[in-house]
Formats: C-alpha cells, sequence, structure tokens
C-alpha cells in the first residue's frame, strides 16, 4: 500500500468517523473536518506535477485477488492527476459552500458527508485504478453514492424517482462495461488497462475487437449521460445544489470522459471508434443545447447545458482518435482536437461549477429557481451577478474567458475534419462544423438566458418567497474562486498548456509522441481572421437575434409531442415492465395446483421426448425377457380396470376400495414373481392403509364435488396418457441397454457368508443398506411429529395470525 | 480410514432424537438447538481443513467396500456447501427463538430443523445414488412439516401443492433412479461414472441426462418447472422461509452440478446446451417475477430463481472457470439469501405486512436495518467487492469466452433486474412516506437483527476475502473437472 492507495482509501476511512465527528462535535458543523480532507488530497497530489510534466508515471500495486489477477493497482499519469486534481479541488470548493448551504441543525448533515466521501473516494479509484476490475468496483461505487446523494430529501418522490433513474442508467452501463472489460481481458489475457494499451494493435485484429468497444463505450456513454443515456441527469438535479455542482457537472459525469480518454490507446485504432464518439457526442451537444433553451428550472438549464458540453468534450475525443488511426497524417491537427477536449474539460469544471453555486445562491435567497418567478435581481446580488457574467459568458465562448479558447479550438477541429477527406467522409464532413455552431447558438442562448432573465428585466417581489439579498460571504468564496480561475485560465491559457494539459493528452495519444518528445501546446488568443473566429463572430450574432426574439420562435419547442421523449419512453418503460411482467406472471401463476402440474408435465413430454427422438434412444430387446403368461394378462386387466375406477368414482368409499384392488394386483404380481416376501410386505401395507382410509373417511362429510359428472377433458388426458408412454418408452429402452453386470452379484455371494443372514432383501436393508433404512426411518419420524402438529396446533384459532408473534 | 465425515449428519440427527424428547421445555429446546448447530457448524470445519490438507475424504458404511455398500464422499465442493448450509442454520435458529412464536416451538419446530439439516448435509456428502433419494426425502418431509407447522389457512392450501409436486418429483427420481441402475447396474457415483464413460456415446446416457434434469430441476426451481415456488415459498414465516430459499433450490442444483460433472458430460452440445437455454428462460422469469410483485416475500422468492438461472448458466458453460464461479456463486447465495429473507422477516415483524404499498419510512427508527439490508442488496446483485461479484464475474467471463455472449450478456442484465427489484424494495420500505405514520415506540429488533446482520457480515468478508477462499474454491473445481480425483478416492483403484 503506497501514498496513492491511501489517498484513495483516505475519504472512505474517513466518512466512518463522520457519524462520530457529527455526534461529538455537533456545535460545529461537520463541514469544517470534512473540508481538511480534500485540501490535504490536492496538496498531495499536486506534488505529482513534476513527474506527469515529463510525461513519466507512477505505477504502485497491492494484491487484492491475485489469484484471478485482481489488484489494486494505481496508476498515475497526466491524464489521472488531471481528473484527481479535479476532484479534490472542486471537491474542496464545494464542501465549503455546502457548509453555508446547508443548515447545521435542519439537515442530516453526517449522511450528507458520508456520501460526499464515499463519492470522492470512488471517483480517485476510478481515475487512478489500472486494473479494470477494480476501476469497475470504484465505477458502481460512485453510481451508488450517486444515487444517495440525489435521494438525500429522500421523503419527496421525485428525489427517489430521480435517484432510481440514475441507479438504473448508470448501473445499466457499468454492467455492460464490465462486459467490455472481460472480453478485453480475455482477448488480452489481463486486467491491466497499461498491458492491454500495450497490446493494441494484436487486439484492433481480435474477432472480439468491436463488441469489446462497443460495451465500453455504453459503459461511457451512460455515466457521461450521452444521447440517448441523458435523461436521468435532469433529474439528478434533485440532489442538493452542492451535489449537483460536483458530482453532476463537474465530476462523476465526466467519469465517462475519463474511460473514453484512457481506452484511447486501446480502442482509437478503429474507426469505428471515430465515427461513434464523434458523431455520438456531436449529436448530443446540439440535442441538449437545443433542449436546453426551453427549460424553465435554472439548474434543468444547467444540466442540459452539462449534457450538452459533455457530449462537446466527447465528439473532441472522437475526432482526436483519427491520429492514432492515420498515422501518416499531420498529427498536429488531431492532437489538437484531444488538447482541445483536454482544456475544455477543465474550463467546463470552473465556469459550470461557479454557475452551479450561483444558481444555488439563487435558490437559497429568493427560495425559487423558475426563470419565469425571477428577474431583476442585479441590485440585491451585485456579486452574484459578476458571477453569473463570468460563468455563463465564458459558457457561450465569448472573450476573454476560457471559454473562448476552448470552443475556438473545437471550431478548429471541426473545420478541419472538411479539410482532410477522411474515411470516405466527404458529403458528411460538413455536417460536423454545421452542427458544431448550431449547437454553440443554442449554447450561447441559454447562457444569456440564465443571465438576463435572471438578473435583469423586471423584479417580481410577489412571486418569489423571500426577500432576495446577497449571498453570505463563506458562500460566495467558492465561486468566486472558480470564476477567477475562469479569467486566468482565459488571460493567461498557457499556464495550463505544459503543466496539465499536454501530460494528459500525451496519456490518450501516446503512440504518436516519440520518445522523450512532448505536445505542442500552445494557445493563443489571436490567430488572425481564421474559419473558427468568423464561426465565433456569426455564433453571437444569430445568438443575440434568436434571444431577443426569443417568444417568437420559442413556440417551436410545443411542436415536440410530449409522449415520444426519451424521458416517456424510460417510465412508460419502466411501467410496462411492472405492468407487464405483473400481468405475464399472474396470467401463468394461477394458483392452481393443477395448472401447474400440466406445465410440468408437458415440459416432461417435451423434454424427453424430443430427446429420445433426436438421439434416436430408443432400444427393444426382449431377448432377456420372460414370456407373457394368462395369469400376467388377467392381472394387468384387473389392474387397469380398478384404475380407471377411481378415476370415474362417485364416492369415497369405491375409489378406496378401487385403491386397494390396484395394490392388491401388484402384490399378486410380486407372487407370480417369485417374491413372496414383498408380496406379504405389499399385502399388509395395503390393508392396513386401505382400513385406514376407511375410518379417516367415515368422519368426512360428503363432497358435493364427487357427486358431480365430472367432465372429461381432452388436454389432460392427453398428457396423462404422454407421460405414461414417454415413461414406458424409457423404461423398455432402459430395460433393454443393460450394459453391465448388476453389482447385485455381490450381494448373492455375501449375503450368507459376510453379513451372516438368510434372506437376502432383509440383509440388504439392516445390512448393506442400513443407513438407508435408518434414514427413511427418520423421514416416517418426521412425518408422525408433522401429523401430530398439525392437528393439534391452529395458530389463527386464538385469531392470532401475525406469523411472528 | 476415519469417520469426521459423518459427524455434519450424525450431530443434527441426534439433536433431533433429542430435542424430540423435550417438547415440553422451550428453553431446553433452544440450548440444544444451539449447541448442536454449533457443533454441527465447528465439525464441518473441522471436516474442510481435513479435505483442505488430504484431499478427498471418504466412508464406507458398514465398511462393505464400494461400490457395493453406501459411501459418503467429503470432497471439497460438498464440505463447503455444508459448513455453509450449518451456519446458515445456526444463525435461522438463533433467530427463531424471537420469532418463531412460542406455539411452534412446543410443536417440534426445532427437530424438525435439525432433521431439515440431515437432509441436506447427507445430499451433499452422499455417494450414492439412491441414498441421495432418501436424503432428498428427508429434507422434503422436514419441509412438508416446516411448510404446515402452524396450521394457518395460507399454510395449508400452499402446503398441499408443495407436497404434491414434491410427491411426484420423488416418484420420477425414484423412475430415474431406477433407469440409471438398469442401464450401469450400480447405485455407487463414482462406480456409475466409470461405467458411463465406457458407454458415453449410448444415446439412453443423454436421456436419462434430460430425465435427472427434471428431477433437479423440480427442486432446484428452474424453468419451466419451478412454478409451485413462489406460492408456497411465501406461505411460512421468515425463518423457516430462510431455511428453504437458502437451502432447500441450493441441493438441488447442487445435485445437477454434480451430475452433470459426474455422469453426464459426455453429451455436452446437447445436454449442456438444453442447460444453457433454461438457464437463460429461468433468469427472464425470474426476472419478470421480480419486477412483478410489490410485496417483501414475493420480490425476494423470485430472486432466487434468477439466482437459480445464474448458477445453471455457470454449469452449463462447463469450463474450470465457470465450475468456479459456480460454486464461488452458489455459496454466496445461500448466505445472502437467509440474510435477506431474515431482514425481510424483521421488515414484516415491524410493519406487520409484507406489501410494499403499505409500508414506508422505517430508516428514522430503524437505520442500522436499513443499511444492512441495502449492503446486502448490493450483494445480491453483485457489486464489488460483495460477494456475488467473483461468482459473476468468472461465470460471465466464461461465457464470453466459450462464446455464449447472449448467456454472458442476459446475465450482466439479470442483474440490472435484481438491482431494480431490490432498491425499489429498500425505498419502498425505509424512504417512502408511510401511509399510516409509524408508532412511536421502536419494536425491539436486536435478537432478530443480530444473526441476520452476522450472515450479510459473512457475505461481506466473503466477497472482500475472495482471495482466502479462492484455493478451496479451486480444490472442489479440480474434482469436478477431472471426475477421476472423486473416482479414485471413493474406489481406491
Amino acid at each position: 500500500m503506497s501514498l496513492l492507495h491511501w489517498a484513495v482509501l483516505a475519504p472512505f476511512i474517513m466518512a466512518v468517523f463522520v457519524p462520530v465527528l457529527r455526534k461529538k462535535a455537533a456545535l460545529i458543523h461537520t463541514g469544517w473536518f470534512v473540508l481538511i480532507l480534500p485540501i490535504v488530497l490536492f496538496g498531495t497530489f499536486l506534488q505529482y506535477l513534476p513527474v506527469t510534466m515529463n510525461n513519466n508515471t507512477v505505477m504502485q500495486t497491492a494484491p487484492w485477488i491475485p489469484s484471478l489477477g485482481i489488484d489494486f493497482t494505481v496508476y498515475m499519469d497526466g491524464l489521472s492527476l488531471l481528473f484527481a486534481l479535479l476532484i479534490t479541488g472542486i471537491g474542496a470548493l464545494v464542501v465549503l459552500y455546502s457548509i453555508y448551504y446547508l443548515s447545521k441543525t435542519k439537515e442530516s448533515l453526517h449522511h450528507f458527508y458520508v456520501y460526499l466521501l464515499m463519492f470522492m473516494g470512488a471517483m480517485l479509484g476510478v481515475v487512478l485504478s489500472d486494473n479494470v476490475i477494480t476501476l469497475y468496483m470504484f465505477w458502481e461505487f460512485t453510481s451508488i453514492s450517486s444515487f444517495l446523494l440525489i435521494a438525500y430529501w429522500y421523503d419527496r418522490d421525485r428525489s427517489r424517482y430521480g435517484a432510481l433513474k440514475s441507479m438504473l442508467v448508470t448501473v445499466f452501463g457499468g454492467l455492460i462495461m464490465l462486459g467490455g472489460f472481460l472480453v478485453l481481458s480475455i482477448m488480452g489475457n489481463t486486467f491491466s488497462i497499461r498491458e492491454l494499451a500495450a497490446r493494441a494493435p494484436e487486439l484492433n485484429e481480435h474477432p472480439l475487437f468491436l463488441l469489446a468497444m462497443i460495451l465500453v463505450l455504453l459503459g461511457a456513454f451512460t455515466k457521461s449521460a450521452q444521447f440517448p443515456f441523458y435523461i436521468w441527469l435532469p433529474d439528478a438535479m434533485e440532489a442538493p445544489t452542492p451535489v449537483s455542482a460536483y458530482l453532476h457537472s463537474a465530476t462523476m459525469v465526466k467519469a465517462g470522459i475519463y474511460l473514453v480518454a484512457r481506452f484511447s490507446p486501446i480502442f482509437a485504432f478503429s474507426g469505428y471508434w471515430f465515427w461513434i464518439v464523434g458523431a455520438v457526442g456531436l449529436f448530443t451537444m446540439v440535442w441538449a443545447s437545443f433542449n436546453a433553451v426551453k427549460q424553465t428550472d435554472l439548474k434543468s438549464i444547467l444540466a442540459f447545458s452539462t449534457v450538452s458540453q459533455l457530449g462537446l468534450i466527447m465528439s473532441l475525443l472522437g475526432i482526436g482518435a483519427a491520429s492514432l488511426h492515420f498515422e501518416t497524417l499531420d498529427d498536429n491537427i488531431f492532437t489538437a482536437a484531444v488538447i482541445a477536449a483536454v482544456f475544455h474539460l477543465i474550463n467546463h469544471a470552473t465556469f459550470k461549477g461557479s454557475l452551479f453555486m450561483v444558481v444555488g445562491i439563487i435558490d437559497h435567497e429568493t427560495g425559487t429557481r423558475d426563470i419565469r418567478k425571477l428577474g431583476g435581481l442585479m441590485s440585491f446580488m451585485p456579486i452574484t451577478f459578476t458571477l453569473s457574467v463570468i460563468g455563463a459568458f465564458s459558457m457561450a465562448g465569448l472573450p476573454p474567458f476560457n471559454g473562448f479558447l476552448s470552443k475556438e479550438m473545437f471550431f478548429l477541429s471541426m473545420v478541419q475534419l472538411i479539410e482532410l477527406n477522411l474515411f470516405n467522409i466527404e458529403t458528411w464532413a460538413i455536417l460536423f462544423p454545421v452542427l458544431a455552431w448550431v449547437g454553440s447558438v443554442f449554447t450561447f442562448i441559454y447562457s444569456m438566458i440564465i443571465v438576463f432573465n435572471v438578473f435583469t428585466g423586471k423584479f417580481q417581489p410577489e412571486k418569489i418567497e423571500k426577500k432576495p439579498q446577497e449571498a453570505p460571504i463563506g458562500m460566495l468564496i467558492s465561486p468566486i474562486v472558480l470564476a477567477s480561475l475562469v479569467v486566468v485560465f482565459g488571460l493567461f491559457p498557457n499556464l495550463l498548456s505544459y503543466s496539465l494539459i499536454q501530460p494528459a493528452a500525451a496519456a490518450i495519444v501516446p503512440s504518436i509522441i516519440p520518445a522523450g518528445e512532448q505536445l505542442d501546446v500552445h494557445i493563443s488568443f489571436w490567430h488572425g481572421i481564421t474559419a473558427e473566429l468568423l464561426m465565433t463572430i456569426g455564433v453571437i450574432a444569430a445568438g443575440i437575434l434568436l434571444f431577443k426574439f426569443m417568444p417568437k420562435w420559442g413556440r417551436v419547442y410545443d411542436h415536440f409531442p410530449g409522449k415520444v421523449t426519451l424521458n416517456q419512453f424510460y417510465n412508460s418503460g419502466l411501467y410496462a415492465a411492472e405492468r407487464g411482467s405483473n400481468a405475464i406472471t399472474n396470467a401463468y401463476m394461477t394458483g392452481f395446483i393443477r395448472s401447474y402440474l400440466v406445465y410440468i408435465f408437458t415440459f416432461f413430454i417435451a423434454a424427453l421426448g424430443f430427446t429420445m427422438w433426436a438421439k434416436d434412444a430408443f432400444r427393444y430387446d426382449a431377448s432377456a425377457a420372460a414370456p407373457i403368461g394368462l395369469y400376467e394378462v388377467c392381472l394387468i386387466v384387473v389392474l387397469l380396470a380398478a384404475t380407471l375406477t377411481i378415476l370415474m368414482a362417485k364416492s369415497r368409499l369405491t375409489s378406496i376400495i378401487s385403491l386397494g384392488a390396484v395394490g392388491y394386483t401388484v402384490s399378486l404380481f410380486f407372487v407370480i414373481f417369485r417374491a413372496p416376501d414383498l408380496a406379504l410386505t405389499q399385502l399388509v401395507i395395503e390393508t392396513v392403509s386401505t382400513a385406514l382410509f376407511l375410518l379417516c373417511f367415515y368422519h368426512l362429510p360428503k363432497l358435493s364435488r364427487h357427486e358431480e359428472k365430472r367432465r372429461f377433458q381432452a388436454g389432460n388426458a392427453i398428457i396423462a396418457a404422454g407421460v405414461g408412454v414417454i415413461v414406458t418408452l424409457l423404461g423398455i429402452s432402459a430395460h433393454s441397454s443393460k450394459f453391465f453386470p448388476s453389482i447385485n452379484e455381490y450381494y448373492v455371494e455375501n449375503t450368507y457368508e459376510k453379513a451372516g443372514g438368510e434372506n437376502m432383501v432383509n440383509v440388504i436393508l439392516v445390512d448393506f443398506r442400513g443407513f438407508d433404512t435408518l434414514f427413511e426411518i427418520s423421514v416416517l419420524s418426521v412425518a408422525a411429529l408433522g401429523i401430530y402438529g398439525l392437528i393439534k396446533l391452529r395458530l389463527e384459532k386464538g385469531g392470532e395470525t401475525n406469523e411472528n408473534e | 480410514m476415519i469417520n469426521l465425515p459423518i459427524l455434519p449428519i450424525l450431530l443434527p440427527l441426534v439433536a433431533a432424537v433429542l430435542l424430540m424428547f423435550l417438547s415440553k421445555s422451550v428453553k431446553a429446546q433452544r440450548i440444544v438447538s444451539v449447541i448442536a448447530s454449533a457443533a454441527t457448524v465447528l465439525a464441518a470445519a473441522v471436516v474442510l481443513l481435513k479435505v483442505k490438507a488430504d484431499g478427498i475424504q471418504t466412508i464406507d458404511m458398514g465398511s462393505w467396500p464400494a461400490p457395493f455398500g453406501i459411501t459418503l464422499v467429503s470432497d471439497m465442493l460438498s464440505i463447503l456447501l455444508v459448513l455453509t448450509a450449518s451456519i446458515i442454520t445456526l444463525c435461522v435458529v438463533l433467530y427463531s427463538f424471537g420469532s418463531i412464536g412460542s406455539g411452534r416451538e412446543a410443536f417440534y419446530y426445532y427437530p424438525i430443523v435439525q432433521f431439515l439439516l440431515v437432509g441436506v448435509n447427507g445430499s451433499f456428502t452422499t455417494g450414492d445414488i439412491f441414498n441421495l433419494f432418501v436424503f432428498f426425502e428427508i429434507m422434503l418431509m422436514s419441509s412438508y412439516v416446516l411448510i404446515v407447522i402452524g396450521g394457518t389457512k395460507v399454510q395449508l392450501r400452499e402446503s398441499i401443492k408443495y407436497v404434491l409436486v414434491n410427491v411426484i418429483s420423488s416418484a420420477i427420481f425414484v423412475i430415474a433412479v431406477g433407469f440409471l441402475y438398469s442401464v450401469t447396474g450400480s447405485l455407487n457415483m463414482a462406480h456409475i461414472s466409470t461405467r458411463i464413460s465406457e458407454i458415453s456415446a449410448e444415446p439412453i446416457i443423454t436421456v436419462l441426462a434430460i430425465l435427472f434434469l427434471i428431477v433437479f430441476g423440480l427442486k432446484g426451481g428452474i424453468f419451466p418447472l419451478y412454478f409451485w415456488l413462489p406460492g408456497s415459498y411465501a406461505a411460512p414465516p421468515a425463518p423457516i422461509l430462510a431455511l428453504f430459499g437458502a437451502l432447500l433450490t441450493k441441493v438441488g442444483v447442487y445435485a445437477i452440478l454434480r451430475t452433470y460433472t459426474l455422469f453426464f458430460y459426455h453429451d455436452q452440445p446437447f445436454t449442456h446446451d438444453i442447460l444453457a437455454l433454461l438457464a437463460l428462460l429461468t433468469m427472464v422469469a425470474g426476472s419478470i417475477g421480480a419486477l412483478a410483485y410489490k410485496d417483501v416475500k414475493q420480490i425476494l422468492i423470485y430472486n432466487i430463481i434468477i439466482a437459480v438461472g445464474v448458477l445453471l448458466f455457470g454449469i452449463a458453460v462447463m469450463t474450470e472457470e465457470s465450475i468456479a464461479g459456480t460454486i464461488f456463486y452458489l455459496v454466496h447465495d445461500m448466505i445472502i439469501k437467509a440474510g435477506l429473507f431474515l431482514l425481510g422477516g424483521i421488515m414484516i415483524y415491524i410493519t406487520g405486512t409484507s406489501d410494499l404499498n403499505k409500508m414506508g419510512g422505517l430508516i428514522r427508527q430503524y437505520p442500522a436495518l436499513g443499511w444492512t439490508f441495502l449492503i446486502a442488496s448490493f450483494a445480491l446483485v453483485g457489486i464489488p467487492p460483495l460477494s456475488g461479484f467473483t461468482g459473476k464475474l468468472l461465470i460471465v467471463r466464461a461465457g464470453f469466452e466459450t462464446g455464449e455472449y447472449v448467456g454472458a450478456i442476459v446475465v450482466l442484465l439479470s442483474s440490472l433486474a435484481v438491482l431494480y427489484s431490490v432498491v425499489n424494495l429498500f425505498m419502498d420500505v425505509f424512504w417512502k412516506k408511510p401511509e399510516i405514520p409509524l408508532p412511536e415506540t421502536k419494536k425491539q429488533t436486536a435478537s432478530l437483527f443480530i444473526p441476520a446482520a452476522v450472515l450479510v457480515i459473512l457475505s461481506v468478508l466473503y466477497g472482500v476475502g475472495t482471495e482466502v477462499v479462492y484455493p478451496y474454491v479451486m480444490q472442489a473445481v479440480d474434482t469436478l473437472i477431472h471426475p477421476e480425483i472423486y473416482i479414485d478416492a471413493v474406489l481406491k483403484e
């Protein structure tokens, strides 16, 4: 266990102590204790910066299940470090923010911080694990802690709904992803990502390659809320706002991005990767930004905006993959896409994190997040307003904020796709920049909505619960820090270039970097009048126009029928699953033993009949059989007649007597087959049981059903006959397939000599197989106890129906 | 030769006989039950270590040499399951003190539980196919009594179905043993195995394989033979349900695992394909059932069926890896099902109902119960590092490796159905606002909660400590994959 292992485990350990702290130090907000941890971890991870800046890595292994190749291996490279810093950095800010957001007295803080710490540890585990199985484990932990956090106010129906939805979608993805990991492990014979990446060329040739890729991508797409799986994210907004800022914007939803980045060295050689990741990402970006505009809840806007931005990063990673696919190309162009992805990832964490906190403040201070109720808050909350301007303008891609730079790089990557005729892309290539542009226009619009609909316009005091005022300073610190980063990264992007971006990008596309060299990452504001700049100007122009005339065209949204949305699909799908399975189950679970026996015997006939037919298993060999004499024929006739009488009998008496007749006939068979002792036993049993039956039934009332004439049921008759036929055929075949001498020769030889008995059957019963007999006796005593209890004990009689008394 | 392997059968048998005479004193019954159960656990643990050190342990009963007498065989698989079953029984007995009620206690509840354990441990241990039938009988007879004891209306109604189905399945069992004896001329399982491998091409063997699958499938609750199960299992109270859910179906699965690795492994393209198909249908049918109900007992019962499907799929894939997964999963499922049913019993005890629509809000007063149940749920789903994971991992991986893609994916997706059903249950029972506010006074549940929690903790340890369990499981796998080890140990050739 190394320092990095402890860094991953520390939040879990801390989580154990949180309830104690909450109890022992109730006067101090628990958040203050928790805050220490992410700060310390952030500092710890910073120390790895010099290591990764030179494209070096650290790897340490602690064994867990070495027999199965499952170890807790931590692996630190540029990509992992970037995420680890985001997780702990944003984590610290969110904890600080939450101290002022969540009331010490009203909320059950210990739950909140336990879940939050569990999440932090899980997320660190995801980004630091080299072993896919431990990665999967932490992946599911993030889903679980997200579930718990969304359901934090668990007595609200919406919270539980959102929590379940997010868990179902993300765990579905996780399970499928596990399938992908297992396929990969079969292909590469290892669970280590690093070793898999080293074998990437041979994996590419493997027939299972595509299957593994699709399965892993499903995991990434569900987690990172890509189309069509994004539906869980808007509902996840039921969580407290600090959680939304942390999990559902800055970190957890980026786990999918991380996964795609991490597995790029393995999968990106494939053309499918480029298409799937690029196209899904881009479509998600446009779709979600389009949908964000129509939302009225500020958090919903941000949720859709997050989906859209994740799509943007995803599409960049897809395009960047082309640099691996075409080794002859000018690598710079495609590594530019990867660099843009990494850069935008950082930028998104900063501006979206601050925007979520701003929305939290608005919610906290006014009591609503509905933009139809809000307006004119600028004079009440000037600092919050400034923060929202910085965040939203950066999101819209306006200079001088960091969002402008990465948005420009995004456009550049899209435009370059046209210039390079890849994957026979000619006709489709133009779609990429067009969609990117359209998506950006909508992004611009909703960014403006966030700022102007809330802070300018008419103040509507009658619609909001509280009198708005500026938030306390503690709540403002975190968004101020993030907003400052937005500005700093915007003005001095090259602070990040070689410290964070280059190492992370290098980890995504390692194979194209010559040993000892680095990717060229230089980000600058001014490139001259280029296509991307023109696109940005176009976005601003079109965005302003559309924003101004929003009431005019906003009605287009009404034309989307509510019934065909994906949400509706999820809800009705789940409803149908419950209803449908209920209907199906009730249809066959009739509660009647008759139906169950019909199913069982039908299967019996079908399975055995089919096997006998398919295997041609019927054998008939009469050579060992004795001739059938007159006696046997007579007895069989009697047996059949007696059996039929039981079925037809109208009174109990007749059927009992017929039953006795069946038994006596069988005894007679024993007589003919020269087994007098068996015959005797059988006769005694038949006599006793018939007498007992008669005795019992004498006391029973007459059942009316027995008086009725029973209907003949053809189906039942066929099944009954079928079972008989199958057993008979099988019996004849088994009898005709005696391949070995029976072990009974041994008994014949040893009954007298070794066992000292004269009757072989008796000796078998009490000696050779006396063990059987012992337990058959036990069976009888159990039955006796049971009958005694059945007669004597009637729990319901005293009105006591509670099984637990 | 030592007589160790018989102890886990003999101890409960002696205890049962003793308990019959103590029916007047509930206190004495409780003490003897606990001591006997604990002693059985201990004995099983000793045998386990012995098997680990010295390999398969056998006893020829009455010193009649195999294959002529009855031979008990403790290989690693047997003794692992015996140990698990004994631990579960101990926990259930402890749980019963607080829940089963004085009426049942006075009417031979404890001796019957011991008899049930005799049947279960005997079924796992015996090396004789007819003796297996006998142990099935004692197990079934005990279960008939347990299902009916108390004589409530629902118990009487369901027990008649349960008894009828099982009597029929016993009849088929005898027929199957008879036919097998006719073909192979032996009852000793090792002996049968050698003889079958000499005539492996004979089609009658394949037919017998299917016949035995039906026999054991009826016990194990596989598709389409499980229909009797949900109704019957829901009738008795929680501790009995826990015993049934954890032990009875698993004995059926064990018997399939044993016969399909020892006898019927010669025509795998046919038999194991049918097995795989049935496994998938079982998982699907179980998932459908688990989603269909809003009832604590029903949801958990249908989860039994899903697990049986997973296990069956592991057997069907039939590689070293998948068999290892099956054994991992089998032990896990026994422990966690017992734990879940006991926890479910506590919820029913608190609320007085098993209808989810009428429950709610328990988390405030019973947080420990809630979180334990949630952890157990995640273990059931197979979230690492909890206990269900390793088994599922190996089964799914083996499935992919042998080209059973659909099956492997279905196993993964069945986990989703499990997750949905149990998390929904958790949210309804613990989080949802109850329709009728809960009474302010908390019910005393500690005596019920502790045995249940012990099982859940055990399951967690089993998952985290996979590495410790691994060599044991692999020893069990070795015997199953190489039947000659088993045969040599029994016939001592």
